[in-house]
């Protein structure tokens, strides 16, 4: 499913712009969430400022990963549980499916996990016959709709209620209704079933704690409890920088989350595990699997004008009020993260010159580094990825992705290196603009690379003569009083 | 702040001409000009200055843009106090230059020295000059566009606002999303001109909604795309840098549109 | 003793941190030897609290409730509580897939709400949940639990305690225990809890303040399994519209009791199995 070509994602781009109703969603979910979040944070008792202490917390989890994850494989062991620690997709997918064939599962219940859309599970996981049902009300609308998710916390915001009754009709064989209330307990009842019937319960991490040994999960509909209370196993999988030292740490980046997420002060269930069931227990789990996952992360990790973005915590605040994703929604990014944190990762991931479109199409307009509950400066990121495109970089093996544009900014520099080169150069262009068609002052055509603009926008003509010819001429007019 | 150095206010102001007004819209330095002889102030204007770099910078080309910054720093450093109007081009150089240089490199200081000293426009007169009436006059309904690298970059939110309060005349309004961006992103526009333009239509319709006549920005490159957009679309709104209504020149006659 | 892959995996992170791969590195600063001086004053607000202090936070957690639709009752006493179940047994229809039933965990507190009278008030029959002995025969514990699992899943209304509630944003906090599933604060449409005006607490950094430090809280700490609940399952999946119970319960009601006779003091804290079944 993962779809990276800036053709692809102009396309995607163009037809979420074309879609009404998506264009709708999208605008109620920004100002919603994003606002909220920002309101959020202001009432925090320590004030907005608490982002920063939390981009500290993450900054130590992260130099310190080694430590933090021995310790917290160490404890869920103590407790009976299981750690695995893949290095790359393959190595997940294939030890779930080891465990999955060895308990005999086969029937999966899936909670909400980024991660393992990041490593295709669902479709590899049907691919060896067993079935993963999205237990998220969203995801299980999109899974039956046969799509992928377009926002890490509102995952069908494309969707209408019309869509969804259809759906439902389809699927479950309801009578028609598009009541979103007869709707949500039409899922409850189907997923109920599917909860009580599943053997395993696969979930991802939104974060752990290495000094008491916990994972924890955060949701809102409780599906993600259902799913690691009910089943017989319950794996979770986590990226390996989902992890914190100390609890008190944990308590800070739990409270902004909360609030970047879903301008919540608290989530409706957060969840702590730390191991499977005891033998008193009347219920959980009796086997846990943690499957940490690195998945191109050390490599990340490696490089220090990138290891900040793995200060992430996948709360999708950076969605809610970044104005591209707000009009091309999440499928255009094609892949498990959209948005800011996608625009990052994505290409840093799966290959810089593959995703160069994702980090070339945004404004650099600072939104999402004002939004992010751990105050990650995504904006340095684009630019340094935009770097290593312009000219090639050894780490990251990438090169020049458009020779064209950097010839262009070659010569630019020449042109702006004097003054009097520059002049001519701009007079030059003035004549040059008399070929095209005008609207008294306005360009309605241009050829490339500024043809895109004139689509539809007009384009203002040069000036007869810059501001500075005029200046050295003395010709600006003396001030007289304002009127 | 490192460039907030509230000293005795200064006397002479050395003008910094973003490329885009230079070229494309010369009646917004015209005022700028205007505003701070009116407010008795000696200027000067470097002849030799073309561009600070920015689109380069922001295209990845870091190269070309270090070249541009050593440039205008050679041009600019004897200068005691930097103005212009535009919060982008003053946000390359005081939030960007430093940093394209190593810690220890002589020309990170010099870089350092220039940026403390490179005043965005309403900043300077609010801020520096502690200004805010101008005795400008202007008749009708404006609402304010925040540029994303002035508002979030700069962090200058209040002081093109309070000077609009105090015009004369205006019928100040806030715009639904005034703070979100208008889709122009330099290089990004041509690029992506479609999402560039679903943008700055969003932001239109917002202009629109508000009931304003005049949209006042202080960025050449938000105007330009906000009044390229409408004149596309036939809507009759002015839109205006903030230094051609505090200057209350004739805008009908100065609009590049 | 270290798995192959977690030897390769943790190498790589230190190699790309800059330290030698194969060394374990020594990360005790790291983590907290004791409290910290902010921990201090909380642990000491904490046991200097007064029944006036108990009551402003039982106000403040009504506040908190409101937003997330958490329904907060302060009662004098168990026998209180228990009539206030009784009559909210009476009040909820049940949902399609479920039975006028109750479910109830069995715990001091719960114990003492009399709950076995429901039956004769009303023919509502209560299901508990006893602690499974771990010294049973396998085959015969797996049926009881399975036993138990149905009847969770096809009671209209579970009944729980709690170990504290979080005043700031009203929140239930939930240690597993035996005997204590925690299906019952999850399948049936309307969850009750019970709890005792002393177990309000302030807020999270209270809450991790005392599961670390405070003796009796520190030994079982965050538990196997730790539940935070704040107000019914709640989703907004279909065009942004609020709708409660999508997973979990539609409907969750807390009962403050104001003073309960001593014995019933902190015995969410008696954890073992022992404690549990003498």
């Amino acid at each position: 499913m993962t779809q990276l070509h800036p053709e692809t994602y102009r396309e995607a781009a163009r037809k979420a712009i074309g879609d009404p109703v998506l264009q709708k969603a999208l605008a109620g979910l920004q100002a919603r969430f994003g606002r909220g979040a920002a309101e959020a944070y202001r009432r925090l008792p320590e004030g907005p400022h608490l982002r920063h202490t939390a981009h500290e917390i993450r900054e130590r989890a992260v130099a310190h990963l080694d430590v933090l994850l021995e310790r917290l494989a160490e404890k869920i062991r103590q407790n009976g549980g299981h750690v695995f620690f893949a290095s790359d997709a393959t190595d997940a997918v294939e030890y779930c499916i080891k465990v999955a064939r060895r308990h005999g599962v086969r029937r999966v219940v899936k909670g909400k996990s980024m991660v393992t859309e990041e490593i295709d599970l669902n479709e590899k996981l049907a691919a060896a016959g067993i079935d993963a049902v999205e237990t998220d009300l969203g995801e299980y609308i999109i899974q039956l709709a046969g799509e992928k998710p377009s926002h890490i916390i509102a995952p069908a915001i494309h969707k209408t209620r019309y869509d969804i009754a259809e759906l439902f009709v389809k699927n479950m064989g309801i009578p028609y209704t598009t009541d979103p209330p007869a709707l949500t307990r039409a899922a409850r009842k189907a997923l109920r079933e599917e909860f009580l019937a599943a053997d395993m319960g696969i979930s991802g991490v939104n974060m752990a704690c290495a000094e008491t040994g916990h994972i924890t999960t955060v949701s809102n509909e409780g599906n993600i409890r259902m799913a690691t209370t009910l089943p017989r196993i319950h794996m979770a999988f986590m990226g390996m920088e989902r992890i914190v030292g100390r609890l008190d740490e944990y308590e800070i980046l739990l409270r902004l989350l909360c609030r970047g997420a879903a301008a919540q002060t608290m989530a409706t269930y957060v969840s702590y595990t730390a191991g499977p069931r005891r033998p008193e227990d009347s219920d959980g789990p009796e086997a846990f699997h943690l499957v940490v996952i690195d998945n191109g992360r050390s490599r990340i990790l490696a490089d220090p004008r990138f290891r900040e973005i793995l200060y992430c915590i996948r709360c999708a605040a950076c969605l809610n009020v970044c104005p591209v994703y707000g009009k091309i929604g999440g499928h255009a990014y094609g892949f498990a993260y959209s948005g800011p944190i996608g625009a990052v990762v994505t290409p840093l991931l799966t290959g810089i010159n593959r995703a160069r479109h994702l980090c070339q199409g945004e404004t650099l307009c600072g939104a999402c580094m004002e939004a992010c509950p751990v105050a990650i400066d995504l904006p340095r990121m684009l630019l340094a990825l935009r770097e290593t495109l312009a000219y090639g970089d050894a780490f990251w093996k990438t090169t020049p992705a458009n020779p064209l544009e950097g010839l262009a900014f070659k010569v630019w520099s020449r042109l702006t290196a004097n003054r009097r080169t520059w002049e001519c150069f701009l007079k030059a262009a003035a004549l040059g603009q008399r070929l095209f068609p005008k609207k008294g002052n306005r360009l309605r055509r241009l050829p490339p690379p500024f043809h895109g603009w004139t689509r539809k926008r007009d384009f203002p003509s040069l000036a007869p003569e810059t501001f500075l010819a005029r200046w050295r001429k003395n010709e600006i007019e003396v001030a007289k009083d304002i009127p | 702040m490192e460039c907030m150095t509230r000293t005795a206010s200064p006397s002479k102001v050395t003008l910094f001409i973003p490329c885009l007004v230079d070229a494309l819209w010369p009646e917004v330095a015209e005022a700028m000009v205007r505003i701070l002889r009116h407010l008795g102030l000696s200027l000067d204007c470097p002849a030799d200055q073309t561009c600070c770099g920015q689109a380069a910078f922001n295209g990845g080309y870091r190269r070309e843009a270090r070249r541009a910054a050593r440039r205008f720093i050679e041009i600019f450093e004897g200068a005691q106090c930097i103005v212009c109007p535009s919060g982008s081009c003053v946000h390359m150089v005081r939030r960007h230059y430093p940093g394209l240089f190593r810690e220890a490199h002589p020309w990170r200081r010099r870089a350092e020295a220039v940026a403390s000293r490179t005043y965005e426009l309403t900043e300077f007169l609010v801020d520096v000059l502690n200004v805010k009436d101008l005795g400008a006059r202007f008749s009708g309904r404006i609402t304010y566009h925040d540029s994303c690298h002035l508002l979030r970059g700069l962090g200058v939110k209040e002081q093109p606002r309070s000077l609009l309060r105090h015009v004369t005349g205006a019928d100040f309004v806030e715009m639904e999303n005034a703070d979100s961006c208008c889709g122009f992103g330099g290089t990004f526009s041509l690029k992506y001109p479609d999402i560039s333009a679903a943008m700055v239509n969003a932001k239109v319709d917002h202009i629109l909604s508000s009931g304003a006549r005049t949209v006042v920005a202080c960025d050449a490159g938000c105007l330009i795309n906000m009044a390229g957009a409408m004149s596309r679309r036939g809507i009759s709104v002015n839109a205006l840098h903030i230094a051609q209504v505090l200057a209350g020149v004739d805008f009908q006659r100065t609009c590049p549109f | 003793m270290i798995p192959p892959d977690q030897k390769a995996f943790l190498g790589r992170i230190r190699q790309a941190l800059g330290h030698a791969p194969h060394e374990s590195r020594n990360g005790s600063h790291l983590f907290m030897q004791g409290p910290s001086r902010e921990e201090l004053q909380i642990l000491e607000r904490y046991r200097q609290r007064t029944a006036k202090d108990r009551e402003e936070l039982l106000e403040q957690l009504m506040e908190a409730a409101k937003p997330v639709h958490l329904c907060v009752r302060r009662l004098p006493d168990p026998e209180a509580a228990g009539a206030a179940i009784a009559a909210l047994v009476q009040e909820k229809a049940p949902e399609p897939d479920t039975v006028k039933q109750v479910v109830a965990w069995r715990h001091g507190l719960i114990d003492g709400l009399d709950l076995h009278l429901l039956p004769e008030q009303s023919a509502v029959r209560v299901h508990r949940t006893p602690p499974l002995d771990p010294l049973m025969d396998p085959a015969r514990r797996h049926a009881e639990r399975e036993a138990q699992r149905r009847a969770i899943a096809k009671a209209h209304m579970g009944v729980t305690a709690a170990d504290f509630c979080m005043a700031d944003t009203a929140t239930l906090v939930l240690r597993a225990r035996p005997g204590q599933p925690r299906s019952v604060a999850l399948l049936p449409p309307v969850h009750v809890a019970v709890i005792t005006l002393d177990q309000i607490l302030w807020d999270m950094k209270e809450l991790f303040a005392l599961l670390r430090w405070e003796a009796r809280f520190a030994a079982q700490g965050l538990s196997r399994y730790m539940a935070f609940i704040s107000g019914p399952s709640k989703t907004a999946d279909i065009e942004a519209t609020m709708v409660h119970g999508a997973h979990g319960p539609r409907e969750v009601h807390l009962f403050v009791v104001a003073s309960a006779p001593g014995r019933l003091q902190y015995v969410g804290q008696r954890s073992t199995f022992s404690a549990l079944t003498k």
